[in-house]
């Protein structure tokens, strides 16, 4: 183990290099650019032995990758915002055909109206593209997650393409202490990849068909059955990750103070590392709320989180984007999770364009929910910081 | 690159530490600020700084556009690059102060006036959470890797001279610190489809016409001197030029408008007589 202070972008770049991915298919945007970059650099100092293929257009990058991964080798892309927009008819070619394909996506804001900074409006669309979505909000958990994708994405009971979500700038450019597994640790955690099948002219299969209604609901039932039962090795590769590395990070959610907590707030992303410190502050003055950290969107937790909200008197639910005239995606979500649970939800849309999301701002999240629970007191869905003419 | 730089150096003290920038316009040249967090522990808050402990402020001429010292406070510190002492110093709050006149060291050790390494050496003067030692080795590291151990070695030493040049003291708090002018419309404000109108020159959101009032030209490192006694009137300078700087006069000839130009160079590289010459620095003839 080596410790290093590396930004996000830079932390992905060396899972990828420990991960061994041999074929790379890129395109530049901001601010997944950093992560392509380090990869060109080990790749041109012989630290990493993998095909970086530039191609024009990110609809390019995933059709290069699915023909890669069909062929059986590890692979990798990233990307950002405009540029997932792009892959978005691509992207459903991965998961049908079952090829296991590790992708970052630096959220970043789907413009109109365009910014380079964080929001999940370019991730949260494509839960429906049968990829698995993990959110991080560190560095290490970055480089972890980059590692613990693969492993789940090539275990022969999920076969699903893993899409690793970190936050633009607050987290892609942010510079921690990160700890580099050594190559030997990463070699027995994570095998080298063997195809369940793959292109060979020796023995020919026939991949992506077009397929008659007969057969399109099997498929689509056997790919959710697929995601469902994904939650299990999700668990257990974390399991596995934490013995070999001494990290865990609970798998689907990550429950904080959450023990004796009446109220608390469901987070994902950066957002989350900011609620944690409003929680410590809350808790100092004797208030009972806890957090829980919202990982993975696909396969969604349900049963999870139906267990962890359970005797909460409210709970709040923090969206980084939002469906016009009804809710953030998380809030949606959770709410189908819990509906019949009693538990009063309300909804918190922040950090949008990137906005900065402080203490104050999560303590006021806090303090929201404990209103909530009365109820007509708040509003179903609040918008932090808009600003309103009062009155 | 200095906030990440100082970060690193934490990190080889054994502290946690965090570093990221805030961009506005994606250009070189602009305001960027960038915040470094230090700890003992693991570092949870990752919302921007709004009460530093420290400021480093590496260009002087900020206090007079951007409200850089907002949030410091009397107990705080602050690290300018400046040629004066910190007592002859106003920043608008006063302040234990440490300054030194990075932009020469870094001309000196770097040829260029790149002072952030410079002022990383300054910043090891008076922050107990760092050595000039793991400063210098973070500074090895970053641009080694990056620019060669040529470019490691000349920034090493910008921040060893800039750390033996740090004056130290307390600066002056007289100036009224200058806010910066933002339009934040209500929502119902906005215009329907951000569709802005010229007075909207404020904040990130700019109106047509903006580029009028942006004055760009002091964005340049090195300016066009026009030789009319050579030129032949072919215009292809000021065809080329990408931002209009070029002024055709009536008999052909033409006239650069310094306010905007930004140095670019296309002006004399499409000249086919080399009437125009690229003099480095920021001049005007």
């Amino acid at each position: 183990m080596v410790m290093k202070a590396l930004s996000a972008d830079h932390a992905v770049a060396w899972g990828v290099r420990l991960a061994k991915a041999e074929v790379i298919p890129a395109f530049p945007i901001t601010p997944q650019t950093l992560i392509m970059e380090l990869l060109a650099e080990f790749i041109s100092n012989g630290e990493l032995d993998a095909d970086l293929i530039p191609a024009e257009s990110e609809h390019s990058v995933m059709s290069v990758a699915v023909g890669a991964s069909a062929g059986g080798v590890r692979t990798f892309t990233a990307t950002a915002s405009q540029g997932l927009a792009l892959m978005h008819e691509m992207l459903y070619a991965v998961p049908q055909n079952r090829l296991p394909i590790v992708m970052v996506n630096v959220n970043r804001t789907l413009g109109a109206a365009g910014g380079i900074w964080a929001e999940h409006n370019d991730s949260m669309p494509e839960r429906e593209s049968g990829w698995m979505q993990v959110y991080v909000e560190d560095s290490q958990e970055a480089l972890d997650m980059t590692l613990q994708a693969y492993r789940i994405a090539e275990d022969e009971r999920v076969l699903l393409p893993v899409m690793v979500c970190l936050d633009g700038f607050i987290l892609s450019h942010t510079v921690e202490k990160v700890e580099v597994p050594e190559q030997g640790e990463v070699d027995a955690f994570l095998p080298a990849f063997v195809p369940r099948s793959s292109l060979d002219p020796s023995e020919p299969v026939m991949m992506n068909p077009i397929v008659p209604p007969e057969y399109t609901t099997e498929m689509r039932y056997q790919l959710d059955r697929a995601m469902d039962d994904s939650r299990n090795v999700v668990h257990q590769v974390d399991e596995a990750f934490k013995a070999a590395f001494g990290r865990g990070y609970g798998g689907l959610i990550d429950e904080y103070m959450m023990d004796d907590a009446e109220f608390a707030l469901i987070v994902l992303g950066t957002a989350a590392s900011t609620a944690r410190a409003a929680v410590d502050e809350l808790r100092a003055e004797g208030r009972k709320v806890g957090l829980i950290k919202l990982r993975f969107m696909r396969p969604f937790p349900h049963d999870e989180l139906r267990r962890a909200c359970s005797g909460l008197k409210a709970l709040g639910v923090f969206d980084r984007s939002v469906s016009f005239n009804r809710y953030g995606p998380v809030f949606t979500e959770v709410s189908g999770s819990l509906c019949g649970s009693g538990v009063p939800i309300t909804d918190h849309i922040g950090g949008l364009g990137g906005r900065d999301i402080t203490v104050r701002d999560m303590r006021k999240v806090f303090s929201l929910i404990e209103a909530s629970v009365e109820e007509g007191k708040v509003k179903r869905v609040y918008w932090h910081g808009l600003r309103e003419a009062k009155g | 690159m200095a906030a990440q730089t100082l970060a690193e150096a934490a990190i080889l003290g054994g502290h946690h530490a965090q570093a990221f920038p805030y961009f506005g316009a994606e250009r070189r040249g602009a305001p960027v600020r960038a915040f470094t967090r230090i700890d003992d522990k693991r570092i949870s808050i990752r919302s921007q700084i709004y009460e530093p402990d420290m400021v480093v402020i590496l260009d002087e001429t900020l206090l007079e556009i951007d409200p850089v010292v907002d949030g410091l406070r009397s107990n705080g510190s602050a690290v300018v690059n400046t040629r004066k002492a910190p007592s002859e110093l106003d920043i608008g709050v006063s302040v234990r102060c440490a300054t030194v006149d990075a932009t020469s060291v870094a001309i000196e050790a770097l040829k260029a006036p790149v002072v952030n390494t410079a002022m990383l050496g300054a910043v090891a003067k008076v922050l107990d959470l760092v050595t000039l030692e793991n400063i210098q080795k973070a500074i090895a590291d970053r641009f080694g890797e990056k620019l060669g151990p040529r470019a490691a070695e000349a920034n090493v030493l910008a921040a060893q001279l800039a750390y033996d040049g740090t004056k130290e003291g307390r600066c002056l708090g007289a100036r009224s610190i200058v806010q910066r002018r933002m339009w934040l419309p209500e929502w119902d404000e906005v215009p329907t489809g951000v569709a802005l109108e010229p007075e909207h020159i404020e904040g990130v959101a700019v109106g047509p016409g903006s580029s009028i009032q942006n004055m760009t030209g002091t964005w340049r490192t090195s300016s066009p001197k026009y030789d009319r006694e050579k030129c032949i009137r072919c215009l292809r300078c000021w065809f080329t030029c990408p931002d209009v700087c070029i002024k055709r006069l009536e008999d052909d000839h033409v006239k650069v408008d310094y306010r905007y130009c930004k140095g670019c160079g296309i002006c004399a590289d499409v000249c086919p007589v080399d009437a125009i010459d690229m003099v480095k620095g920021v001049h005007e003839w």
